[in-house]
């Protein structure tokens, strides 16, 4: 029988929205971590604060992970503490855990959903949505995915400790990263030809020019944000000392 | 231009709070440009002005990544002090240019108070085994603290330097013509380079996309 009942565990989920809130280059969210681990590691070691206190000055070392599915280990850390595991098997599988962590959930969420979500948002505003039509759908759509992974994680974790690696090999996030890429690209084609058509109007020599400056940016990739930073400058500078009075 | 008294206070709420979204507590993403611009263009009682730099900023900021300890730039608190200097500009496309480069500048002051934030919170790192129980919390709290007010005075710091700017610069000068047709293109631009964050081989699915947004345009 679990010692980590239904109230840590809602603890740990809203705890887990501060992961990062004292994230450091010694130790990343390792202080994090052992602020979501406290509620469980307080049920797991009660009336015995020794142990209380070593557990926590444990999990508060070095860690490392995405933010949402941070989840994961804390869940799969507290009931690996509740199992009586010896603490070194702890810190091993950590160690072992974190790298994974990160990289799939930079690969999911960062490169593809947030951008896609945001996309959507863009897009609905350039088709002429009403402002909150716009951040509500990005809002939406983004964090249903993010709050799914933060309760999945902990749920996961908790349950399978761990055999936490055999849950996110079947999770469904290539699925979800192929599905979001494919639509972030449809939306990045149909935000594209909304803001060319917005800037061209009724005047058809620019659409020549947005499709030129469309090409230009697939081109650039992540160096579009300092040429068009240049480029806004030049047009600035221009503006205020060559345009006709 | 200089905001009163009242929405400053309300633009460097909003800061912190945006800033705290970014990384320490949340994650909502409601420190996108995108959505930081437009709450600031609700402070300043026009929110669909702020989506408006909100699109703009949010373009240029959408391969900017937050993996693992890079230094990257930070959108939040800076666009709260956009939406509303745009809000407030009577939508003039040539004030919103000097907004969005001024913007520009401010998310990477704000990348860099993030590092340097960061470095101080080493003080927070790690609890010796005989700590009493609520020290970790207590160390969470002052790091969320500090960040809040981080977030906060730079918003404020931005709204308040951009408000004087805007005052003494003459960017009326500036054609509307050209900021406009400098800021759409802008869009397309950065816009259809998030192709490469999905993967250049998606092109078909961006293909349809563009035409899907052809079609929009034929009927509407």
């Amino acid at each position: 029988m679990s010692r980590i009942g239904a109230g840590a565990r809602r603890s740990m989920l809203l705890r887990s929205f501060a992961v990062q809130g004292a994230w450091n280059y010694r130790s990343f969210i390792g202080t994090g971590m052992a602020f979501v681990l406290a509620p469980a590691l307080r049920r797991v070691h009660a009336g015995d604060p020794a142990a209380l206190g070593a557990a926590l000055s444990r999990h508060a070392e070095l860690f490392n992970s995405h933010p949402y599915l941070a989840t994961v280990a804390a869940g799969a850390v507290a009931r690996l503490e509740d199992d009586g595991t010896p603490a070194e098997t702890v810190v091993r599988f950590k160690n072992a855990l974190r790298g994974s962590l990160g990289a799939l959930g930079d690969r999911l969420v960062w490169l593809v959903w947030r951008p896609a979500s945001v996309l959507l948002g863009v897009s609905l505003v350039l088709a002429g949505a009403a402002w909150w039509v716009a951040l509500l759908a990005f809002l939406a759509v983004y964090n249903a995915l993010h709050l799914w992974m933060r309760a999945w994680g902990l749920r996961v974790g908790l349950r399978e400790g761990l055999g936490v690696a055999r849950a996110l090999r079947e999770a469904p996030f290539p699925a979800l990263g192929e599905a979001g890429a494919r639509a972030g690209a449809v939306l990045a084609g149909l935000a594209t030809v909304l803001a060319v058509g917005r800037t061209a109007g009724s005047a058809p020599e620019w659409w020549g020019v947005g499709a030129a400056a469309a090409a230009l940016g697939i081109a650039l990739g992540r160096r579009v944000r300092p040429t068009a930073a240049v480029g806004l400058l030049v047009v600035l500078i221009a503006g205020l000392l060559l345009a006709p009075r | 231009m200089i905001p009163d008294l009242p929405l400053l206070a309300a633009l460097a709420v909003l800061g912190g709070l945006v800033a705290l979204d970014g990384a320490s507590v949340g994650q909502l993403m409601l420190s996108r440009p995108f959505a930081a611009a437009t709450l600031g263009g609700l402070a300043a009682g026009r929110p669909g002005e702020g989506m408006v730099a909100g699109v703009v900023l949010e373009a240029l900021h959408l391969a900017v990544l937050p993996v693992g300890a890079a230094s990257y730039p930070e959108g939040g608190p800076p666009a709260v002090a956009a939406g509303a200097a745009f809000a407030a500009s009577g939508h003039s496309y040539a004030a919103l240019l000097g907004i969005v480069l001024f913007a520009l500048g401010c998310e990477w002051v704000g990348g860099k108070t993030v590092e340097r934030m960061r470095q101080l919170n080493v003080r927070f790192s790690g609890v010796a085994p005989g700590a009493a129980p609520g020290t970790v919390g207590r160390r969470v709290a002052a790091a969320v603290a500090l960040d809040f007010a981080r977030g906060a005075l730079l918003a404020l710091a931005a709204a308040l330097l951009l408000g004087w700017l805007l005052g003494r610069v003459q960017l009326s000068r500036v054609p509307e013509e050209w900021a406009r047709l400098a800021l759409g293109l802008t869009v397309a631009a950065a816009v259809a380079s998030a192709l490469r964050l999905f993967g250049r081989g998606h092109w078909p699915f961006f293909a349809a996309g563009a035409l899907g947004g052809a079609a929009l345009l034929v009927l509407g």
